[in-house]
């Protein structure tokens, strides 16, 4: 069940109806949340909503165990690291059995062949379940802060289970952590008009930058180019390689800001997603504005963890290499993700070595280092996009040849300009508007909200195409 | 380390002011003042508002400059206002006012763009609730569109179909066709 699409519309009027209904009953609304977002998740998979389950269970019982344990001076749990190891090997263990298994099999063989041990290892084929790079890490980050001491334990299993299953960010994020949600579960959530009115307003604008601008990038240029990069010339992969990057940020910004404006009309509160990421200047500014839910998750349960920048220059160039390349393999199991992770830690690792040897002088310009920048990621887009390395190197070798475009519209141009001005519009500029609306009257702000939809259901696709993070 | 606040060197006092002002009121007995730091004047008082040419007797003495309308009064002795509305009350507006959003929104796109939903139950697959919603969707459509109510999604729809269809340098050419033999 995709969020643009009528069947979750007439599934979210049922959810929000019922919810407000319990008025005061929390624990009943809670309750229903989670039976709703079973039954959202069984969708997919009805057999994964048992694995949901496992996973709360365990996490909330490794908490649980945690929490009985005494506590130092700074808030953390003493002789309980063992059990947070326990807790994290854990939720590892299942995302590497049904993410990584027949990855890791597959190169363990092709290795041992090399050596001319080849053997037939025991392949799988492992159904990958919708969302668990996300709800594992969701685990992660409860056990990992029970532990520190930044969240309490949850008071009941109930709660563990809906900050792992609940429907808006349960699929691909955001990776809303336990600090957040945890005490608004706890207390009657409450509806004010202007998070109804920018939760409204997330809505309308994550379904155009999914139904439209994805959508239209994704069939009519990135798809053709990407199936055969060999068959086009150089105008036509360049705008598919900046159709791409435009595609994923509107595809991927949109799951969040409708995830954001769904949770805030259930009166919750989650944390921003993306913050304009193409006006980054270097590409430790790119990921402080690009999936910060999950650049933050990796800054705090990876790097830091890792040593951070507490060892020396070099030893905090190596922790973010090592962390962009872990990142990068999260994305999925396969060597372009690992090169992609790579080339994002390298930049990275670059950029730190700069900055220490020319203290805070700058060398270029601030538009130029955006524009440097925007390349880089694009770059990085093509090992993203690519099944193979093989396909990537077509598309970077076809960059060096000219012949007449022939996908290439004034259409897709639009679309691609328009998608990367919309970083340049006011970074607040939803709020703003909400806080304009939220003193409108319902028919006017009713009527706004229907035209606004009316206007993307004409210009949409026939269909939806399933969102790119899905599979991760 | 003292303990004494005027200590500067004692006491790293950042992110706090880490200069004392002047103080605005004359040395006591047997200290020298202490000037203050260079380039900041020291504050003077405000100007006066005293007016020289005025006369007391020219001043208003009453405290209320425009009287109440005798009918607003009235109103307000016999309708008093409500008092403000609690937070419960308050949140239960703001819910009110976001479902009717959600209903008139619904309602409009019910009539407005009718064909989503026919789309919709032609994609899904064959059984009895399909089959219901495109029957009831069908109907609905049919309707709506003796009324003229799809006519502003269509005509979005051809514009934007328009726009699609564009290409660089003029129409899209039509493909040749063979020349005819007879």
């Amino acid at each position: 069940m995709l969020f643009p699409t009528l069947a979750f519309g007439v599934f979210f009027l049922f959810v929000y109806l019922t919810t407000w209904s319990f008025d005061r009953e929390n624990g009943r609304r809670k309750l229903f949340l989670l039976l709703a977002s079973w039954f959202f998740y069984a969708q997919w998979d009805w057999r994964f909503v048992g694995l949901l389950i496992g996973s709360a269970v365990l996490n909330w019982g490794v908490a649980a165990l945690i929490a009985q344990k005494p506590v130092d001076a700074e808030g953390r749990r003493i002789g309980a690291r063992w059990l947070v190891g326990l807790g994290v090997a854990a939720n590892l263990l299942i995302l590497g059995v049904f993410k990584y298994y027949g990855f890791f099999i597959e190169q363990a063989g092709e290795l041992l062949a090399q050596f001319g041990w080849g053997r037939d290892l025991p392949l799988l084929q492992v159904v990958l379940p919708v969302g668990i790079s996300f709800f594992t890490f969701q685990g992660i980050s409860y056990v990992v802060d029970v532990h520190r001491g930044r969240t309490p334990p949850a008071r009941s299993l109930l709660d563990v289970m809906l900050l792992m299953s609940f429907f808006p960010h349960l699929v691909a994020g955001p990776i809303v952590r336990a600090s957040d949600l945890l005490p608004q579960f706890e207390r009657v959530p409450r509806l004010t008009r202007a998070m109804a009115a920018h939760g409204l307003l997330l809505i309308v604008w994550g379904l155009f930058k999914k139904t439209v601008i994805a959508s239209e990038l994704s069939v009519r240029l990135v798809d053709p180019v990407f199936f055969d990069p060999t068959a086009y010339g150089a105008l036509d992969l360049a705008a598919a390689v900046y159709g791409y990057a435009v595609q994923i940020y509107c595809d991927f910004s949109a799951y969040s800001d409708m995830a954001i404006g769904i949770a805030a009309l259930l009166g919750y509160s989650f944390p921003r997603n993306f913050d304009q990421p193409y006006r980054a200047s270097s590409m430790q500014a790119f990921w402080r504005r690009w999936h910060i839910s999950l650049s933050s998750f990796l800054r705090d349960y990876l790097y830091v963890p890792l040593g951070g920048g507490r060892q020396g220059l070099f030893a905090s160039c190596i922790n973010v290499f090592v962390t962009m390349l872990l990142g990068g393999l999260w994305h999925g199991a396969a060597w372009t993700f690992v090169a992609w992770g790579a080339l994002h830690g390298s930049v990275q690792v670059a950029e730190r070595l700069g900055k220490a040897v020319l203290g805070q002088r700058r060398l270029i310009p601030g538009w130029l280092g955006v524009l440097i920048t925007f390349h880089i990621v694009c770059l990085g887009w093509i090992l993203f996009r690519a099944e193979n390395f093989s396909m990537a190197m077509q598309v970077l070798e076809g960059l060096g040849r000219f012949q007449t475009a022939s996908l290439v519209t004034p259409f897709l141009v639009l679309l691609i300009v328009g998608g990367l001005a919309m970083h340049w519009l006011p970074p607040r500029a939803i709020e703003g508007l909400a806080e304009r609306l939220k003193v409108a009257p319902f028919v006017t702000m009713g009527v706004l909200i229907g035209l606004a939809i009316l206007l993307i259901e004409a210009v949409r696709p026939d269909g939806v195409a399933p969102f790119i993070y899905f599979q991760f | 380390m003292s303990d004494d606040p005027d200590d500067l060197d004692a006491i790293p006092l950042a992110p706090f002011p880490t200069a004392i002002p002047a103080s605005p009121f004359p040395p006591r007995q047997g200290e020298t003042p202490v000037p203050g730091p260079p380039g900041q004047p020291v504050d003077a008082d405000p100007p006066s508002d005293w007016i020289e040419r005025a006369d007391a007797h020219d001043l208003s003495v009453s405290h209320k400059t425009q009287r109440e309308n005798a009918l607003i009064a009235l109103g307000r002795f016999a309708f008093p206002p409500e008092p403000a509305p609690g937070d419960d009350e308050m949140a239960a507006r703001d819910r009110r006012w976001t479902s009717r959003i959600i209903a008139v929104a619904t309602v409009f796109l019910l009539v407005f763009n009718a064909a989503s939903i026919q789309n919709w139950s032609r994609q899904q697959p064959p059984g009895w609730v399909t089959a219901t919603v495109q029957q009831l969707s069908d109907v609905w459509s049919a309707q709506l569109m003796q009324l003229g109510a799809d006519q502003p999604r269509q005509t979005v729809r051809d514009a934007y179909h328009a726009l699609t269809e564009a290409r660089f340098g003029g129409p899209p050419t039509p493909p040749a066709t063979p020349p005819s033999t007879d």
